[in-house]
Order: structure tokens, then sequence, then C-alpha cells
């Protein structure tokens, strides 16, 4: 990464200083991307191709190479694919439920009102608490003869089980919901605050209807900010291990080893390392995916001219 | 920056007690010129006890002082919260050649933990230093390495598994003792199911009480899974075994059907309430819970059943097994610099004093032939519990023992759904059996 | 799409326009019918409300009340505030979790401004890569991480003679190192919105860029490393997977010590529900405070680097 440091680029930029580039400000950064994060994805690199588990953990250079054994033991013989599909449907439902209940309150908190302020507070709440905090509390809950399966049997409904068998996967897309929709009722009320007053002003005087309103005159505004928001909930979602981890702990039902926990399950239960790092590294195609677009969606460099 | 602050701050104080330890005029003469403690800390791996917190800590405290007292050596303990956490330590500390000096850990973590080869082997001189082998109960050394020769693990703690019952509920339903055949507790269950109250408090959704249960039934049918290299779980034992476990709530209806998803927890707080009248899979710490509880005075312990489901006595090549040997043993890591005083701390936590403080603090129960045998005159009560630690058979001794655990488990896990809703069919249990089997011949094919 | 993504979000002070609505504009801003408006909020308030009052009642529970799925306590007392100082080191870990995660905010803010000053003012060879790994490296599982990050801090030890394992250092570093991408994101996308005249008047006054930077950039753009700060704290204070490998009893830090109320013996007794409860309240205490007094600023910054 800190490549950048050899100088001597010049791509034509007005305005952009050319000289007394104090490039020595990206160092500290540089060295500890290198350090932290491109040397470990080096080992882990070096590590996928050995077959490293608990009896050559000790001397782990020396374990057995396998070339990419690990990689065909991970397609073939291990829960990878299904890990792929819990990770990716996880992800996409997540994502397709907060997006209604995430514009919804940003709709309805973007007039003043009494307590507005005390709302769109308790709204974010959700989101800042500490992923292990509200792992461990819906855990409690969710617990057989916990509040939930308590409430849900004195109206009536018989619920079953939320932390095993496949009901246990509907509990991680709950809990992550609760979790994570003020993340785009935050990126929609950016989004509103966007539209001009006189866009408002305008569509009052043509008395349109208010889902009219809606559809035709605000979304178009919502719909930027909220790709954006997708792609990164997405993303967040994929990488989410402290969830799952803390709601069911280990061994984990089949149905929440998504592919963060399958990776961590395979190494640190399993002693597989060599196995379990090909199948990060494998897991690492599905993240690439959302990254990409992101990557496309979000401006990488101003364009300096064209904005003046 | 705050780090840097008390990161000196540390670095001083360090320092400062180091120079009065060397200070200190009379530090304990080494006649027989082993190496002295002074300035020194042996760092120490110990599962936290949220039961007993405070007096862990004191007790942290004392050993220290103890030790130092006696040594020149502190003591710093480091606590893990799960097993999980445990296994994830020992795995880093084995790539990075540093860690805890010495490694309390569970008695089924000890043949992993001699696969990794980062464990000293203890020599005949090792088990002088710690006081001679005689000293502990010999089946406690029933798990420290594949033979006699060739261990790693030292007895600390022992914690059998035991069953509980509510001596008021077996009185009323004419039960004058429990059952020691499954056979025989399933239908003193049934008789004791009814009013609100369950036969049994079983704990199907625990991460570790139900692979005891298959291991136990299928050792009592004498197969104990592993065959040296072969695996032996899709066996029909094994399935006789799972079916017992999961008929309890199919086919005899004597646990209550929320247990499908209780942790052994939930299942003791059944059995607190007086809402079950027997409660297998315990062991001594309990009593912490129970004496506080609905059922103070009404419980006993006894062991759990030794004939194998379907039968009436042992069969031939079955072994009597009441309780998986179950306890702590202590590791001292190959690359501890201190091993000569680990030993010594060894010693000291392994000698009489510091055995009965297991039992009077922690419930633990002694390894120690000389204060089990004391303990057992002064306290006919624990009886049961001493009896199960005689009748404890070790695990298999093999690297793979965590996946095929592991696997154990995952048949109960991946069923609980069926088992929620009445029926698990034998067909789905063997493809889970099958499953499990795989699971475990390759892990046992790996293994070195 | 892209082109409002990054504008909305480039906007510093996205918030201030709410500020500057009248009331009197309410009618025509609204979009939704009164009812449905009053519906959502409300919805939405119970929903995020009830599990945090549940939390609260827990904490004041005793611990079968908790496992019997009590809502309201069949019993009160404060005991388990008392209690979860002794049980386990919790003020030790909030001591150490606020000094990691505090020194990882000010530090990763400070570098991220000079990073993100070079990338933003400057052209360079590498210059486009650097911002797409800046977005990229957001996404590495963290799972994939923890092994080879212990096998490089190992080998510091090994073979520096430096010890990073155990120590408050090593996380620090670690979570430095991981906050650092997201961090410079935000300034630079904050940067950008700000205005560089006053900069080119005091570079043709001759002003170094140390100074430029400490005198003209620092002092505009507080709302931006305030976020940016935040996050790296947040990241800091949530994490659990390199703490529990990287960390012991004196070095641990709060995420882990709360792992400990919920550990059960094997065989053992019911877990410490009540001093649970009441520990989840005390670990994410500090969280929601800081996110309360800076939250102006967070709902601009959030959506301007778009990650949590």
């Amino acid at each position: 990464m800190s490549g950048g440091g050899v100088p001597g680029g010049t791509r034509g930029r007005r305005s952009v200083t050319e000289r007394d580039r104090p490039l020595w400000m990206l160092l500290p950064g540089g060295v500890l991307m290198v350090i932290i994060i491109i040397v470990p994805i080096a080992i882990g690199l070096v590590i996928s191709v050995l077959d490293l588990d608990q009896y050559t953990l000790r001397q782990w250079l020396s374990a057995p190479f396998l070339g990419l054994g690990n990689y065909v033991e991970a397609l073939t013989q291990s829960p990878l694919l299904r890990s792929f599909w819990i990770s990716i449907s996880f992800a996409v439902i997540s994502t397709a439920v907060t997006v209604p209940i995430g514009v919804a309150a940003a709709i309805a908190t973007q007039n003043k009102f009494r307590g507005r302020a005390l709302v769109r507070s308790v709204f974010l709440i959700p989101y800042v608490l500490p992923s292990f905090v509200v792992a461990t509390v819906w855990r409690t809950m969710f617990q057989p003869g916990g509040i939930i399966v308590n409430g849900l049997h004195a109206i009536g409904i018989s619920s079953g089980l939320w932390l095993n068998g496949p009901q246990s996967y509907w509990t991680l897309v709950i809990v992550e919901i609760w979790a994570s929709w003020p993340f785009i009722y935050l990126l929609a009320l950016s989004g509103l605050q966007s539209v001009d007053h006189e866009v408002h002003e305008a569509s009052a005087l043509d008395g349109a209807l208010w889902w009219k309103k809606l559809r035709y005159v605000i979304f178009p505004y919502l719909r930027g900010p909220l790709s954006l928001a997708c792609i990164i909930a997405v993303l967040s979602h994929i990488n989410n291990f402290t969830l799952p981890f803390v709601l069911f702990g280990v061994p984990a039902p089949d149905d929440v080893q998504t592919l963060p926990f399958l990776t961590y399950i395979t190494s640190f239960q399993s002693f597989r390392f060599g196995l379990s790092a090909a199948m990060a590294f494998m897991s690492l195609i599905l993240v690439a995916i959302p990254v990409f677009v992101y990557l496309r969606a979000v401006k990488l460099d101003t364009d300096e001219g064209g904005r003046k | 920056m705050g780090i840097k602050k008390t990161r000196t701050a540390g670095l001083i104080a360090t320092a400062a007690v180091g120079a009065l330890a060397l200070a200190g005029c009379s530090a304990p003469a080494n006649s027989n010129g082993s190496t002295s403690g002074a300035g020194k800390t042996i760092t120490v791996y110990v599962g936290a006890n949220t039961q007993y917190a405070q007096a862990q800590q004191q007790w942290f405290k004392d050993v220290s002082a103890a030790f130092e007292k006696q040594t020149g050596a502190k003591v710093a303990f480091e606590t893990y919260a799960s097993g999980n956490d445990e296994l994830t330590k020992i795995q880093t500390s084995v790539v990075s050649n540093q860690g805890p000096d010495i490694y309390d850990l569970g008695t089924t973590f000890t043949p992993t933990a001699y696969s990794t080869g980062a464990f000293v082997k203890l020599t005949a001189a090792d088990w002088k230093a710690i006081g001679g082998k005689s000293k502990f109960i010999p089946s406690t050394l029933g798990i420290s390495g594949p033979d006699a020769n060739d261990q790693v693990g030292i007895p600390f703690a022992s914690r059998p598994f035991v069953m509980a019952y509510n001596t008021d509920l077996l009185t009323k339903a004419g039960i004058s003792a429990p059952a020691t055949t499954w056979d025989g507790l399933a239908a003193q269950a049934k008789k004791l199911t009814g009013n609100g109250v369950y036969g049994m408090a079983v704990a199907y959704k625990d991460n570790y009480d139900p692979w005891k249960y298959i291991w136990a039934m299928d050792s009592q049918s004498g197969n104990p899974l592993v065959n040296g290299k072969t695996a032996t779980i899709d066996d029909a034992t094994t399935l006789k075994a799972y079916q017992t476990y999961f008929g309890w709530l199919t086919q005899d209806h004597v646990v209550d059907p929320a247990s499908v998803g209780w942790s052994n927890n939930q299942a003791l707080a059944a059995f607190a309430s007086g809402k079950a009248a027997f409660f297998p899979m315990t062991t001594a710490t309990s009593i912490h819970t129970l004496d506080s509880s609905a059922v103070k005075g009404k419980y006993k312990y006894a062991l759990m059943p030794t004939v194998p489901p379907g039968a009436t006595s042992l069969p031939s090549g079955g072994k009597p097994v009441a309780s998986i040997l179950s306890g702590d043993n202590l590791v001292v890591a190959q690359y501890s610099k201190t091993q000569d005083l680990d030993f010594k701390l060894i010693k000291l936590l392994t000698d009489d004093a510091q055995q009965k403080i297991q039992y009077t603090e922690f419930g633990n129960l002694p390894v120690n032939a000389s204060t089990a045998s004391a303990l057992e005159s002064s306290s006919p009560a624990l009886k049961p519990i001493v009896d199960a630690s005689a009748a404890s058979y070790a695990t298999p001794f093999t690297g793979a023992w965590g996946d095929i655990e592991l696997g154990l488990v995952n048949v109960v896990v991946q069923s609980i759904p069926k088992l929620a809703g009445g029926s698990v069919s034998d067909s789905s249990l063997k493809s889970l059996l099958a499953a499990a089997q795989k699971t475990a011949q390759s892990s046992l094919n790996r293994a070195k | 799409m892209s082109a409002t993504a990054v504008r909305t979000g480039g906007t510093p002070g996205v918030s201030g326009r709410s500020r500057r609505e009248g009331t009197r504009h309410a009618e025509v801003t609204r979009l939704l019918p009164r009812g449905v408006l009053i519906a959502v909020i409300v919805v939405l308030c119970v929903l995020v409300v009830f599990p945090l009052a549940y939390v609260l009642f827990g904490s004041v529970n005793s611990d079968v009340g908790v496992a019997r799925g009590e809502f309201l306590p069949s019993s009160f007392s404060l005991a388990n505030f008392a209690g979860i100082w002794t049980t386990v080191g919790l003020a030790k870990g909030i001591t150490n979790s606020l000094i990691v995660a505090g020194s990882t905010a000010v530090v990763s803010a400070a570098l991220a401004v000079a990073t993100a000053y070079v990338l933003v003012r400057f052209t360079f060879v590498g210059r486009v890569t650097i911002l797409r790994s800046l977005l990229a490296l957001q996404s590495i599982p963290g799972t994939l991480m923890v092994l080879p990050v212990f096998v490089v801090f190992s080998s510091a030890s090994t073979y520096l003679g430096i010890t990073v394992i155990g120590t408050r250092w090593g996380l620090f570093i670690t979570y430095l190192t991981f906050a650092l991408p997201f961090s410079t994101w935000v300034m630079v996308t904050y940067l950008r919105g700000l205005p560089r005249e006053l900069e080119e008047a005091a570079r043709i006054d001759g002003a170094s860029n140390l100074r430029i930077l400490g005198r003209i950039i620092l002092p505009l753009s507080w709302p931006g490393i305030i976020v940016s700060a935040i996050f790296a704290f947040l990241l800091g204070w949530n994490d659990v997977l390199f703490a529990s490998v990287m960390t012991n009893p004196d070095t641990q830090t709060a995420a882990i010590a709360l792992q400990i109320f919920g550990a059960t013996q094997q065989g053992g007794a019911l877990p410490l529900y009540g001093q649970m409860m009441a520990a989840s309240l005390v670990c994410a205490a500090p969280v929601v405070v800081l996110y309360l007094i800076f939250q102006r600023y967070l709902v601009g910054g959030l959506t301007a680097g778009g990650v949590k």
C-alpha cells in the first residue's frame, strides 16, 4: 500500500500541488496495514495450502503441503456450500426487511413534532448497542421458558424452539433486523433531507395525494442513498460473526452456521486451520461481489474540474 | 496516551516488586540446589468459577502467597469463561510458543492437548517432584495419557457425574431407592410423572450432556465408540442408546416437553423447584444451588444406572460405567521456562491441604488418595459421589475425541426439532449416526 | 445514483437542515397521513423499547425469575449491580476497554486526518488504489485474520523480544489497523467538502504541510474527526473475537468480562442471569452515552462513510 510513495505520477490535475507532497504522512497507516492486514493475509494463504491441525500446529511451517487439497475438501466434503446459501439468504432477507422499516421510520420522523428528538434517539439505540450485548439479551429472551416463548404461549401461540433447529435461522434474522434497521433509517433520513423544500411546496400546490407524492416525488431522492445503504448492509450482514456466535454458542445448529461462523468452528473447534483458511478465502469471493458494486457505486475520486 | 502511562506505571511497579522480592532478606535457601523462584511469576490458566467467584479470587491470592512463601515465586491466575475459550487459548499458545505455564484442563480436553505435543510428557523425576504417582487415586490417572508411561495430565480435581433425586417424591410414590438399570429408572420415572411433576429432568439442548449419556450407555453395552483407529458410532448399541435417550420424551413421556430446549442449568432449575423427581447428569457443584432452593433437605445423590438399556444385568464385555472420568487435569506447557517451579506448584495444589480446600470451597472432590479417604469417613453423605468417582471410566484417549464428542452432540442438536415434534424416526436417526460416524472416522484417520 | 449518494454523504452537517424547518412548514412536508405516522412511530418505539425494558427489569430480578421468563420482576433488588463488580473483574474490563478503545479512537482519527489530507489534496501514483483499498479492506472477515495476526504478534516476541500478546498494546494496534480504513474514508469524504481557498492562501504564504494540517484543516474538520473517532471507539469496544485470544485477566475487555457471566460449569448451577443483565447495561452504557452526546455529528457522519 505504501507503494504510493513513489513520486513522479503526473496526471494533469488542476490545482493539485505537485511539489511538497507530504507522502510520509501515509507511512504510519501504511506500515500498520502491511503488518496487521497484508502480512497476515499472506500467512493465511500459506496456511490454506497446509495440512494444519492440532497435530502439526506446534511447528506450523513444517505442516505437510496439500496444494489445493483444502480447497477441494471445503467444496466437496464440508458444509461450505450450505453456509454460502445461509449467508446469502440471511443477508438478503435482513436487508429486504430493514429497508421498508427504515424508510417508514425516516418518513415518520422527518417532520417536527413534540418529542421527535427523543424518538430519533430511541430509534438509533439498537444500532449503537454492542453486538455482544444485543445477542446476550436476545438469547435470554428467546430461551425455552423465557419471556418470548411464555408471552406467545399466553396468547395461544405455541412457538417451539428459537435457539435450535430450523427456526433458529429465523431467530438470527429477527435479531439482526432489530439491530440493523436504524442504519437504513439513517441513510433514508439523509436522503429525505436532501429533498428541497420547493419540491414539497410544489407537490402540495398540485394537491398530489400522499402516496403519489411519495412514489413520484420523494422516492427518487431516496434511491441513491438507499442503494448504497443496501450494499453496505449486505456486507455487514455477511460479515457479522459476533451475533450468531454469542446468540447460539458452540456447537451451533446447522441452520445458523454462516460463513464466518463456520470458518471459526472449523478452526477453533475442529482444529482444521488449513481447511478453515481455505474456506475463508473462498468466502471472500462472496464478499467480493458487494464490494465490487460498492466500489463502482462510490465515487472514488473527486472530479475537481467538473464540480466547479 | 493512557496506555503508555499505565504501562510505564506497570513496569515501574513490576520493577519495584522485583526489587523488593530481591531485597527480601531471607529468601528460602535452596539447599538442594534447585532454582529459586524469587522475582518469577508462574501463570496458571483456570476456568472462571462464577458460582464461587469471590472464593476463587481469594483462593488465587492464598495460593500465590503460600507459593511465594515456599519458593519466592508468585502465581498469576488467568481465567476462561468457556471450554471454547480454553481451546482457543491452547491453540494460540501452541502456535506462538508462549502463554500460561500451567493449564487446568477439563479431563476430556486432555487427549486434544496431548495430541498437540506441546505439553510436557511426565518423566519419573517429574512425578517424583509432584509427590509421586502413588499419592493420587489410581482411577483419576485414567485420562492422563494414552498409557501409563506416556502421560501429560496430572489430576487436580474430581467431579464425577451423579444423579440427584427428590426424596419426598420418591417416598410418596413408594419407591425406596433409585433404580440401577436404565430400564428400571424409566419405569420409576413413569410412576413419578403426573400432577405437574415429571419423572426426570433431562437437558437435551446442553452442549455437553448428551454425549455423556450416549457414551455411558454404549460403554455399558461394551461399545466404547472408538476401537483402535476405528469409530463404532453406526452400531446397534448406539442406536439403542439414542432411542432410549429420546424415548424418555417421545415414548415414556417422563420428561417435560420443554426440556428439548434446556441446557443443564435449566434442568437443574426444574429439579430445584421440585418439578422433577430424578435429575441425572449433575455434579456435586449443584449442592450450592439446591441447598438454596425449594428442595433443600429433600434431595440426595445416587449413582446413575450402570446397566445398559434393554438389559437387566451388565452384559459381557460391558463396563459398569457410572460416569465419565470427569474433573480437571493440570498440564505443563513445554515452552514454560519455569518448569521446576511449575511442578513445585502442582505439588502444592495436589497435596492434602489444597485438596481439602478444593472440596470445602468449590465442591470438587479430591484426587489425593489420603484426602479422599479422610473426607469419605468424615461426611457419609458424600458416599455416592465418591463411589461415582471410583466407578468413573475414561473416555477413549485420542486426539480425535473432541470431534467425536461434537459429532455425538450434533446428532441430538439436529434431532431437536423432530424431538419437539414428538418423534424421532429410526431412519433419520440412522442417517445422523452415519454422518457422525463419517466425521469421527475421518477425524480418527487424521490422528497421528 | 452514485453521484447522489456521495453528494448527500459528503456534505457536512446534513442534519443541520432539519433545524431550519419551521413547524409551519410541517403540513407541507408531511409525507404520510397523521394516523399512519403515529402508528409507525408507536410500533417501532415499542419494538425497540421492549428488549431494553426487559434488560432493565431483569437486572433487578433474581436469577430464577429471569430463567422463568418474567418481564416485571417478582422480586426487586439492586444486589446484582453490586455483585457484578466482584464476580468478574468488570471494572477492570471496562477500564481496559476505555483505555484501548479510547486510544484507538484518538490515534486512528489523527492518522486518518493526515492520510485523508494527502489523499484528497495531492496526486501520486497508487492514490486510487489506496482509495479503493480503504473500501475493500473494511470487508475482510475477522475470523480469517485471528490466527495469522496472532502468528505475527507471536513472531514479534520470538524474533524481536517484544511481548505483544496479552498486552493492551496488542489490542490497540489491532483495533487501530482495522479502524483505519473506515476512519480514513470518513475523513476523505469530509475533506472533499471543505473549500481549499484557505489552504492555497496559506500555501502561498509559505506555510508547511504540517502547519496547514494543524492550523487550517483540523479546526474545520472536527465533525468528521469526531465521527471517525467514535467509530474507531465502537470497533474496539464491540470486538469479541480478537479480545478473546489476545487478552489475559489483567487486560481483558468489557466484552470478554460479560461473557463470563453467561458461563456455566458443566453440570453446574444456574447462570447469573440477573448479574448478566446488569452487566449488559453497564457494558452498553458508555457507548450509549457517547452516542447521545455526539448524536448530531454521528447521523451526518454515518451517512458520509456509510459503514458501521
